[in-house]
Parts: C-alpha cells; sequence; structure tokens
C-alpha cells in the first residue's frame, strides 16, 4: 500500500480501489483516514478525490436477482436456439459439400466416359458401328423418332409395320419405303411387327448387326452404351448377320426362330445364339408388356381386346362402348402389327366400322356389330 | 455494497472464465449474474432502450457460451464484455434506422448522468455545494471524455482498455481522460483553487 505515498494527482487516487471503497463504501481496510492526516497537502489532494468521486455516482441498477435470474433463463434459450441453428447450417454445409462432391465425381466420370467413347470411335472406328454413322451411310431422305419419355411410344411405319420404341431410345426410317427393301435404323430398344411381304424384306440396322426379315415380331435391343445387342424373336422367322461396315465379307448368318434370341457382343463381334429365352435372365428380365400378352381371342368382348392392345402399345383406344357392348370376336392377332391388328378387329365387327390413328391415340368409329 | 457479492467473488473471473471456456455452465452463471446489472446500467447509457440493452446483453453472453472452444484465455473479463455489449450496440444502431442516432459507431453519445451520492456527503454545507457543482461540470464534459472518466474510474478499466474500447490509440485515449478533468480544473480554479493545490502538492 505504500504506492499510495508516490500519488501526485487527483487522478492516481480516483483509480485506486482501496480508496474508492473507503470513499463510497466507508470500508478503510488500509487506513486511509489515518494516512491522509500525515500530511496537509495530501489532506487537500484527497479532499478533492473525494469530492469528485462523490460527484461521479452512478445511478444504481434498477435490476432485481429475480430479473437477472430472468435474464439468465432467456440467455439460455437464446443459446439453445443459436446451437441449433448453428448445427443446421453446418448440415446444410456438409450436404453442399457432398452434393458438390458428387457433381465433381459425376463430371469426373462423364469426362472419362466422352475420352473413351472419343478413343473408340476415333481409333476403333473397325470394330463399332454407330447409330450415327449407320445413318450417314443411308442416302434416302429420313425420318428420325426418338423417345425421350418414360413410356414406350408406337410407330408406325409407311408398309403397316409397328415398331414399339421404348425410352431412350430413336428409330429413323424413310418416310415411304420405295426400292426392293424396307430398311430401318435402330438406337435402343424396339419391338417391331413387320407386316409380310416376301418380295420386300425388313432389315433392322442395329449398331453392328442387321436383322433380316420378311413378316414377323421380334424384338432388338441395341443401346450404344452397352456392350451387346440382343435380338429376340416372337414369331415367323428372321436372319441376323453382321454389318458389313464392321469388315468381314464372309460374315456368318444366324436364323432365329420364334421364341429364339441372339446376343451379338461387339467387343469381339460374337453371337450367342439362345435357344432357351427363359433360361437368359437379362432377357425374362426385360420382356416387355406386349411380349407378355396373348394376343389369341377366342369369343372375348371386344372391349377387352382393346384393353389388351392399349396395355401392349400404351395407345388410347376411344370407341363407341354402348354400340359394341355386345360384340365378340375369336381372332388370332399375335402376329400383326398394329395397324394390321386394328384392320382385323374392324373388318371383324362390321363393315362400316373404321379406325383412325394420330399418335399414341386410336379412334374407332362403328355402328356396332353385324 | 461489496459484501453482497461475496459468494461469488471467492472465484475470480479470469478462474470462472476459463471454466466457462471448458464447458462449465455454472462459471457461465456465475459470471451472467456478477455482470448483467452493469452491462445492462453500461448499455442504457449508450442506448436509452431498455429492452433492446438488455437484448444486447444477453447475445453477447450466448455468443461467448455458443463461440466458447475459440475464446482467448488471458482477457480481462470485465473488459471484453463492456467492449463487447458496446460493440453490439453500436451495431445496433447501424442496422436499426428507427434506433439510430449517429451513423459512426465511435460516435455514439454516452448518455449516462453522473449522479451525487448525497447519503456519504456528511460533510457541511458548503462541501455539498462543490459536490453538486463538480457533479454539474462532469456532466457537461463532452460524451466521449465522460465515456472515459466512467469507463477508467467507475469500471476500473486501464487506459489501454478504453483505448482498445473506443477504437483509439493509447495516447488519444489517455488525452480524453487528462482533458476531461482538465477542463474540471480549470473551471474548478477560480471556486477551489485546486490548480494552485494541485502544483504545491508536487513539491
Amino acid at each position: 500500500m505504500q504506492k499510495r505515498n508516490t500519488y501526485t494527482e487527483i487522478e492516481d487516487f480516483l483509480s485506486d480501489e482501496s480508496f474508492q471503497s473507503w470513499i463510497l463504501s466507508k470500508i478503510d481496510e488500509d487506513g486511509w483516514e489515518e494516512w491522509t492526516l500525515e500530511s496537509r497537502s495530501r489532506a487537500k489532494l484527497v479532499e478533492d478525490a473525494r469530492h469528485l468521486l462523490l460527484a461521479m455516482k452512478v445511478p444504481e441498477s434498477n435490476l432485481s436477482t429475480s430479473d437477472i435470474q430472468k435474464a439468465l433463463q432467456t440467455t439460455w434459450l437464446k443459446i439453445e436456439e443459436k446451437e441449433n441453428q448453428i448445427n443446421f447450417i453446418e448440415n446444410s454445409r456438409d450436404n453442399f459439400y457432398r452434393k458438390y462432391l458428387l457433381s465433381g465425381i459425376a463430371a469426373s466420370i462423364f469426362f472419362c466416359l466422352m475420352s473413351v467413347w472419343f478413343y473408340k470411335s476415333h481409333f476403333s472406328k473397325d470394330n463399332i458401328v454407330t447409330y450415327k454413322e449407320l445413318i450417314d451411310e443411308n442416302s434416302e431422305g429420313l425420318v428420325e423418332q426418338t423417345n425421350n419419355s418414360s413410356k414406350s411410344q408406337i410407330i408406325t411405319l409407311s408398309d403397316g409395320s409397328s415398331v414399339l420404341l421404348q425410352p431412350n431410345s430413336k428409330l429413323s426410317y424413310p418416310k415411304i419405303f420405295t426400292g426392293n427393301e424396307r430398311k430401318v435404323y435402330l438406337s435402343g430398344e424396339g419391338f417391331f411387327e413387320i407386316s409380310k411381304n416376301p418380295t420386300k424384306p425388313f432389315y433392322v440396322y442395329a449398331n453392328e448387326i442387321v436383322t433380316k426379315v420378311v413378316g414377323t415380331s421380334f424384338r432388338v435391343k441395341a443401346y450404344s452404351d452397352q456392350p451387346d445387342v440382343e435380338v429376340l424373336v416372337r414369331t415367323g422367322k428372321v436372319k441376323v448377320r453382321s454389318n458389313d461396315l464392321v469388315g468381314k465379307s464372309d460374315q456368318e448368318e444366324v436364323v432365329l426362330l420364334p421364341n429364339q434370341a441372339l446376343r451379338f457382343l461387339r467387343s469381339d463381334l460374337k453371337f450367342n445364339k439362345i435357344t432357351n429365352i427363359t433360361e437368359d435372365e437379362e432377357l425374362v428380365r426385360s420382356v416387355g408388356n406386349i411380349e407378355q400378352l396373348s394376343f389369341e381371342f377366342t369369343d372375348i368382348p371386344v372391349s377387352q381386346i382393346f384393353e389388351t392392345i392399349e396395355q401392349a402399345y400404351l395407345v388410347d383406344i376411344d370407341y363407341p362402348k354402348s354400340k359394341l357392348k355386345d360384340c365378340h370376336l375369336t381372332t388370332s392377332l399375335s402376329d400383326q402389327p398394329l395397324t394390321e391388328k386394328l384392320k382385323i378387329i374392324c373388318k371383324s365387327i362390321g363393315t362400316n366400322t373404321n379406325f383412325e390413328m394420330n399418335g399414341n391415340q386410336i379412334t374407332i368409329t362403328s355402328e356396332g356389330c353385324n | 455494497m461489496k459484501t453482497t457479492v461475496l459468494p461469488f467473488t471467492s472465484f475470480d473471473d479470469i478462474t470462472l472464465w476459463n471454466n466457462l471456456k471448458e464447458g462449465d455452465e455454472k462459471s457461465f452463471s456465475m459470471l451472467f449474474e456478477r455482470y448483467y446489472a452493469d452491462l445492462v446500467r453500461y448499455g442504457n447509457s449508450l442506448s436509452p432502450y431498455e429492452e433492446k440493452v438488455q437484448d444486447c446483453v444477453q447475445d453477447v453472453f450466448t455468443d461467448i457460451w455458443v463461440y466458447r472452444a475459440s475464446l482467448q484465455g488471458s482477457v480481462v473479463v470485465k473488459a471484453y464484455l463492456l467492449s463487447s455489449v458496446r460493440k453490439r450496440i453500436a451495431r445496433l444502431f447501424e442496422r436499426d434506422h428507427i434506433f439510430r442516432k449517429t451513423t459512426s459507431t465511435d460516435s455514439i453519445a454516452f448518455l449516462l448522468e453522473f449522479s451525487v451520492e448525497h447519503e456519504l456527503i456528511d460533510d457541511d454545507y458548503a462541501t455539498k455545494e462543490k459536490v453538486i457543482h463538480l457533479n454539474k461540470l462532469l456532466n457537461e464534459l463532452p460524451s466521449r471524455q465522460k465515456e472515459a472518466l466512467y469507463l477508467r474510474y467507475n469500471q476500473g478499466l486501464t487506459v489501454e482498455q478504453i483505448a482498445e474500447m473506443l477504437d483509439v490509440n493509447y495516447q488519444s485515449a489517455s488525452n480524453l481522460l487528462h482533458r476531461g478533468l482538465l477542463s474540471l480544473r480549470k473551471e474548478w480554479k477560480g471556486a477551489f483553487s485546486l490548480f494552485l493545490l494541485l502544483s504545491s502538492s508536487s513539491f
């Protein structure tokens, strides 16, 4: 406490806690009173400091203990709220990074795939044939139909053949078939029902293979990003060979009969014939509606037949329900493309029955059955 | 007055502070109880809106707890708290246009009025008059000088801490304090000849 002996200014006293406590709380632990009286000049200084301190009082807080406790409660609630908020933000930040990382990875994978594709399309031309190359080979004016929807789409060709095009697939075909051949180009998957015309064979070009038919129903699955091409036959007879573009002149030709299939390995240009399609897991799994449904009808109401067609081709059939409610048919439609089926049904119902096709919408007009 | 806070003073600020940093809720509550009223009063000297000030002080404590892991270990707790409250109120001024009186954070008016400790003046009438006159002079000081004096002598902060709080350098803070008392002395001189007294005391 001998520090105070060096005090020369009011400020020195003002900031001395012990001095403050003597003046403001009358607690004189350090004997300020005696010390002050030791010197006259000191007494004067102390007095002035005292006056100043007394004039510098700060109003007491009017907060009670319970006010402070309440404030403390409120603060803990605020803390809880803030911590939750921070956790939330951190979580969403994590998610953001995760998303960011994932899209980064996705981008890298995409880049890699693009590189592979680039490499393949430029350096191994002799092996892989793409849809685009096939289209470029053809000099006829082609129409291209792409199915970007999630459902199958029905395409009716100029010869009455129908193609049920699966999602993410496209088909190029001439608006009208001319000459002695019918050629279409497929990327992806399609179920073909070809109208019979022995003089004009029908060819499906899909990746490295060509499927030749006269009149039949079959499925071709040829996605450009998959390692093999599949052909599955439902009715009739088809012949499959590899495309000339692949480069083998004396290619083998594989003949497929109903319920036989073929898998073509694109990497080594090999045909794998599958004679029992029920034993091939992949084929069984990918069987579409149309291949499961039976088109053999024996004394079946017309409404039921229309319903089957609707399911098979994913089309919408509008018909006069009351007029046709008592009509029953017995017919075999398995081997017919959609338009043929409709023609046969209309003919069977009655002479004044017709159909009109507009995309996926089919309208039947009828005055009732015979 | 001091005896009422005795149960708390058994732990000093820095011990409580470091316990708080480790996640001790009790230490947090003790510091809160020790300083809340004082901080609210200081806040109210910067802004008369009592509720908003209490909100600010609570927010300061909220942040201390939430970000306790990143708090510094060696601080003067009182100075830290006062400074945090000041900053937060300044921020409120900036944000709230209705609330705002000034735009710059370092020109917030210190509105506190010093009062006279009447009960302690058991002297003669003349002394009472002196004290009342001094109080009037103190309250007429520029608000920044007043705030510096308050922080120095009522809150017991060092000049360094005041400089940091008011965002000025050491010399400016020192000047603020000195000028405050100097102008008092000038006014004072005629009435109490303090100047003479001070110069004589330096012998």
